[in-house]
């Protein structure tokens, strides 16, 4: 059993509160990504995991045992740090073998098992180098090493591919994503960067300000966001919100966005919400056509598989991806749809979606 | 600006950087060439004005003379020895755990301590020499080397301390969470990751030490009379009432320094890195 559970976590440094009331469960052999921006205190959850941090309020519980008052090595979990943290002075095999030694499992037995993992991460011509003649992507794959090597209950891995350049750091997505597919180890992995996390998870936790906002699968965090958070957090190129108002209508509602109607067929705003409200709309919901609501073309960006087409009408600045190519000229009159079975619609207030 | 004429300010400054290197160098190695120019000249030559530099005026005399005739001086250097050894490895052996300690461990008010630990170091030696005097002359411990050595170690310990805490500071707290995730205790943190990732700093603090010890004058001078005094005392004694023998001086304190110099140039890069990396970060 290795589930994870955080029950009403709390942790305050002083008078400054980091997280707030954190419920959240990891199942065993499930990959579970915290997001979110820098100071959210994804981070310090992770630490409290790991023991590195204790909570000033609630429990957490690895393979339904209370861990608050263990120490990181009791709870037998492994973590893989942001810059690596290797220790500068072993080489590679010392480095893997440190926290077997700290074990005091016998010499013949830790070469043993520092040469399988080193092989299974192909680090075995680099076994005798120092952490310093190694180039980022080889000290990233040790720092893994150094954690599987102890065969632990619990991976726990804080941003660890944030130093990493563009093309190493979607190699190593996949490998970490493979290498659990593999292992099958409870995984609790931390990252700022939306698309890391839901090409790697089975399940993500957005935080905001020490809370978690949702948690949910990527597919319901980008397609169902709880709240405008998470709507504007994940998505690339970020949502546009246009500020609209809620009617009730004969089948359902109707959305006024600047002088357009939306027909919302069988959606029953829930009472007290609106009429305020912000409507989201991805890019790949917005249809360049022949006919509809009119706009003007005013930055045409190609990024290889699809086009963005940044469209200036009445409500503001829309953001249009259509696939492959398209030539259009900026300053061109051209008219787009909006797919109402598509549409986000938040609260305005309260930033909870309604729809 | 272009990029010529960003390169040639560029070249200025480093003309100004050398002119102000060389300068530096020279206001601090003339006194040691001094030093060993008047070592290898005759009283005779040395003492007239201007002093009389014919290759005729050179000798090795002073040093035979020194060698031969002065045990004082094999005695001072063994003293010295000692004490500057004795206060160094125990202030590192004391104070490394202390800075760990005061750097990373939960010790309540931890900056105001390591204030304090300074704050010793800001009263002048004359404040503290006579209670200082009294406590080692009531002990009976008076030109005792070893009492020496304790009251070098109270001064060295502060400075060791402060070093070295500034060097752990510096150190990525990653690696010493990785320690724990591993199964390092903090004890185990502190043996296998942060001491031998400290050896720079450890090394600087230790020639710090070491030539503070070495060179201490006014303490050894009250808390000596004969058998513990130290080799800047022996050579003071050079200095007579009727006549100084400067030639005499000169070596022995040639001599003297010869051993700091050594392990200058020895620990040179740990100096220089230990030093760089403390101040830096600390």
């Amino acid at each position: 059993m290795s589930q994870i559970e955080l029950r009403h976590v709390d942790k305050s440094f002083g008078a400054v509160g980091v997280c707030h009331d954190i419920n959240l469960t990891v199942e065993e052999g499930e990959f579970v990504t915290l997001l979110g921006s820098s100071g959210c205190g994804k981070t310090t959850t992770l630490n409290m995991v790991a023991g590195l941090e204790d909570p000033s309020k609630g429990d957490i519980l690895i393979g339904g045992r209370r861990v608050n008052d263990l120490s990181p090595v009791q709870r037998d979990v492994a973590m893989v740090f942001q810059n690596y943290a290797l220790y500068p002075h072993m080489t590679v095999a010392e480095n893997l073998g440190f926290t077997l030694k700290m074990r005091k499992m016998a010499k013949p037995q830790i070469a043993e098992r520092v040469a399988a993992v080193a092989a299974s991460l192909e680090l075995t011509p680099l076994l005798e180098r120092l952490p310093s003649a190694l180039s980022g992507g080889q000290q990233q794959r040790v720092a893994i090493g150094r954690a599987l090597v102890r065969e632990p209950r619990v991976f726990l891995f804080d941003e660890p591919f944030s130093n990493l350049d563009a093309s190493l750091r979607v190699k190593m997505r996949a490998e970490v994503k493979q290498l659990h597919q593999q292992l099958g180890v409870t995984t609790l992995f931390v990252t700022h960067d939306q698309e890391e996390a839901m090409s790697i998870s089975d399940r993500i936790a957005v935080l905001n300000r020490g809370k978690v906002e949702q948690f949910g699968t990527p597919e319901e965090i980008y397609s169902r966001p709880a709240t405008r958070y998470v709507a504007r957090f994940i998505g690339n190129p970020q949502i546009d919100l246009v500020p609209g108002e809620l009617e009730p209508g004969a089948d359902g509602a109707v959305l006024r966005l600047a002088g357009v109607a939306l027909t919302l067929p069988d959606f029953v705003p829930p009472p007290g919400a609106g009429p305020a409200v912000e409507v989201g709309v991805r890019p790949e919901h917005v249809r360049l056509t022949e006919a509809g609501i009119p706009a003007k073309v005013q930055l045409v960006q190609p990024v290889g598989a699809a086009t963005h087409v940044v469209l200036g009408w009445e409500g503001g600045d829309l953001i249009a991806s259509v696939p492959g190519f398209v030539h259009l000229s900026v300053g061109a009159a051209i008219h787009f749809e909006i797919d109402p079975r598509h549409v986000l619609v938040f609260d305005a207030q309260s930033g909870d979606r309604l729809m | 600006m272009s990029f010529a004429s960003a390169r040639s300010r560029d070249r200025g400054f480093r003309v100004l950087v050398v002119v102000g290197l060389i300068l530096f160098v020279v206001w601090s190695a003339a006194p040691i060439l001094w030093l060993i120019v008047s070592s290898l000249m005759q009283q005779q030559a040395l003492i007239v004005q201007p002093p009389d530099f014919s290759l005729g005026n050179f000798t090795l005399e002073n040093f035979t003379e020194v060698i031969v005739s002065a045990a004082a001086l094999g005695r001072g250097i063994l003293n010295s020895f000692i004490v500057a050894l004795f206060s160094t490895a125990v202030a590192l052996v004391i104070g490394a755990p202390a800075a760990y300690a005061l750097a990373r461990l939960a010790v309540p008010r931890a900056n105001a301590l390591a204030f304090l630990v300074l704050a010793t170091q800001m009263l002048p030696g004359i404040a503290i020499a006579i209670p200082l005097f009294l406590v080692i002359s009531r002990l009976g411990l008076i030109d005792n080397v070893l009492a020496l050595g304790l009251v070098y170690l109270s001064f060295n310990l502060p400075i060791v301390i402060w070093i070295l805490r500034g060097f752990f500071l510096a150190i990525p707290e990653g690696i010493e969470k990785a320690a724990a995730v591993d199964g390092a205790g903090v004890v185990g943190t502190f043996l296998h990751i942060v001491l031998p990732i400290s050896i720079p700093p450890l090394g600087a603090a230790a020639v710090f030490a070491f030539v503070e010890a070495w060179n201490e004058f006014f303490f050894a001078l009250i808390l000596t009379r004969q058998d513990a005094q130290t080799v800047p005392l022996v050579i003071a004694q050079f200095a007579g009432q009727y006549q100084t023998l400067f030639g005499q001086m000169m070596a022995a304190a040639a001599i003297s320094i010869a051993p700091v110099i050594a392990l200058a140039i020895i620990f040179r890069n740990q100096i220089v890195r230990g030093f760089a990396d403390g101040m830096m970060k600390g």
